[in-house]
């Protein structure tokens, strides 16, 4: 058996790890609260851009009247052939299993569309490292001086490639730096060089409520709706697991009084635009609608993004909760081990003075 | 509220509600030039140009409050003003260094365009966007 000794040494590095765990939580709970105000500021956005959309919709041909085609790039769906997997992971580990899903998520996706190609994109660092080692990366043809394109020829070597790269786009997430990825996307798409667009990410209601989706984003089918393709939901044990945790971090499992402000927003946001007003456009309704659906992709993607980051956070918050736990209970059997290893050595020290003053 | 002729107006961006107040009129930059809305303008719908939008008259700022936006869609209504918006910078946040920078990229995309009318299109976007910028920061 160990000594007094170790086993106190061992109790105090457990608590030192305890106190790390816990300021840990205490900091993605502080972190978590921030990006779920976040994601709740962007909401009255979307929702606002959607029902502008949903009310052009309805003014502008989206159909040639004569050839019966649709008009517009973005909503043609051509057979899936080439598909774009956008797979938004965290930047750093220590949440449970919070990466772990999201990759399988999108191996459960590759596994089923072997007969087409795939791009796969990753945002955040995790997914990009991990999905870098096992597929090779995208190849492009310089453009030659003597005849230059519009677009980067590509050579594809593999079924599956990894295209992109964005460091440090969670960190400090911003408008801008989204617009431009999804700027990128939607032009791969309108060249043809990509047939559908599909994200992979951890979709974020609450602390309680959360599911990784893979959801297509392109073609459009409808506007203001999500277009699911898989979910997986929390099971009831991790979802208890993340009411406790958020519970002893003080951050509220359903999203409070900023909730209600949202509400009032999204109820006017869906008469936004959808009034039978007969408005004057400015610019005809078309190029509106075009100018208009490029940034409703951004604003899918930045909108994903969000719910993410607010994921991650939720997810770091109970694996340390869990983490601290953990710890603490150690620590209690620990220290009754020491106890009674203590308790041992009297016991043994007594009978030695007892048989030995017995001898005499 | 009904009753009154005060207009409501709003700016929203993907971030956060900009403003949401009252106000006597407000300037918008539109595709086609500025325009002004008083109450009881009739409905319309038009793209938002890189430029200024300014209240008059606002519940919360009387002196006139101003934002530089850009790339966006404004929407009014008789008795409320929606501008959807996917920047919106108040003068004094306008980084004049970035502005800059994005107005040099802007010009060099102009130049190594060749005959393709979309990254025309494209640079003279990003150029617009860095001149309105710094024109709204010198201003204030």
């Amino acid at each position: 058996m160990a000594n007094v000794l170790d086993l106190r040494r061992r109790i105090r590095s457990v608590k030192n790890t305890r106190q790390i765990t816990k300021a840990m939580k205490m900091v993605s709970a502080a972190k978590l609260r921030r990006a779920q105000e976040r994601a709740i500021a962007s909401r009255p956005y979307s929702a606002m851009l959607a029902s502008v959309i949903e009310s052009l919709k309805r003014r502008v041909d989206i159909y040639d009247p004569r050839t019966g085609e649709l008009r517009h790039p973005l909503l043609k769906t051509r057979p899936e052939k080439r598909v774009l997997v956008v797979v938004i992971s965290g930047d750093k580990g220590f949440a449970g299993a919070f990466n772990a899903n999201i990759v399988k998520a999108t191996a459960h996706f590759l596994d089923h569309n072997e007969d087409k190609e795939i791009d796969v994109e990753a945002i955040g660092r995790k997914g990009r490292d991990l999905f870098r080692r096992r597929y090779p990366a995208a190849k492009f043809l310089e453009p030659s001086e003597n005849e230059p394109k519009a677009r980067p020829e590509r050579q594809r070597a593999a079924r599956i490639e990894v295209t992109g790269d964005h460091p440090n786009l969670l960190e400090k997430l911003s408008f801008e730096r989204v617009r431009e990825v999804g700027e990128e996307i939607v032009a791969r798409y309108e060249h043809a060089e990509i047939d559908a667009v599909y994200i992979v990410y951890n979709e974020f209601k609450s602390v309680i409520q959360q599911r990784v989706v893979v959801e297509r984003v392109l073609p459009i089918i409808a506007f203001g709706k999500h277009d699911i393709a898989e979910a997986q939901e929390m099971s009831a044990e991790a979802r208890a697991h993340a009411a406790q945790a958020a519970m002893t971090a003080g951050v509220s499992v359903v999203p409070g009084e900023a909730e209600a402000d949202v509400k009032e927003f999204e109820d006017e946001a869906k008469k936004f635009g959808t009034l039978g007003v007969d408005y004057i456009y400015e610019q005809t309704p078309r190029e509106i609608f075009e100018d208009v659906l490029p940034r409703y992709i951004t604003s899918q993607l930045y909108h994903a993004m969000l719910e993410s980051v607010a994921a991650e956070h939720a997810a770091r918050m109970t694996a340390m909760d869990a983490a601290t736990n953990n710890a603490s209970e150690m620590i209690d059997r620990l220290t009754l081990t020491m106890n009674r290893v203590r308790q041992a050595a009297i016991t043994k020290e007594i009978i030695e003075i007892v048989s030995g003053a017995a001898a005499i | 509220m009904a009753d009154t002729n005060t207009l409501r107006v709003r700016l929203v961006t993907p971030d956060r509600i900009v403003f949401d107040q009252t106000a006597d009129a407000i300037e918008v930059p539109s595709m086609a030039g500025y325009i002004e809305v008083l109450y009881g303008h009739a409905p319309l719908l038009a793209e938002l140009a890189p430029g200024e939008v300014r209240l008059h008259g606002a519940s919360e700022s009387p002196n006139g409050d101003c934002f530089n936006v850009a790339r966006g869609f404004v929407e009014v209504l008789p008795e409320r003003v929606t501008i959807l918006a996917e920047s919106a910078l108040k003068p004094g946040e306008i980084n004049v260094a970035e502005a800059q920078k994005e107005l040099d990229r802007g010009h060099k995309l102009w130049s190594e365009a060749g005959d393709e009318a979309e990254k025309y299109e494209h640079a003279n976007e990003i150029i617009r966007e860095a001149e309105s910028r710094l024109q709204s920061a010198k201003d204030s």
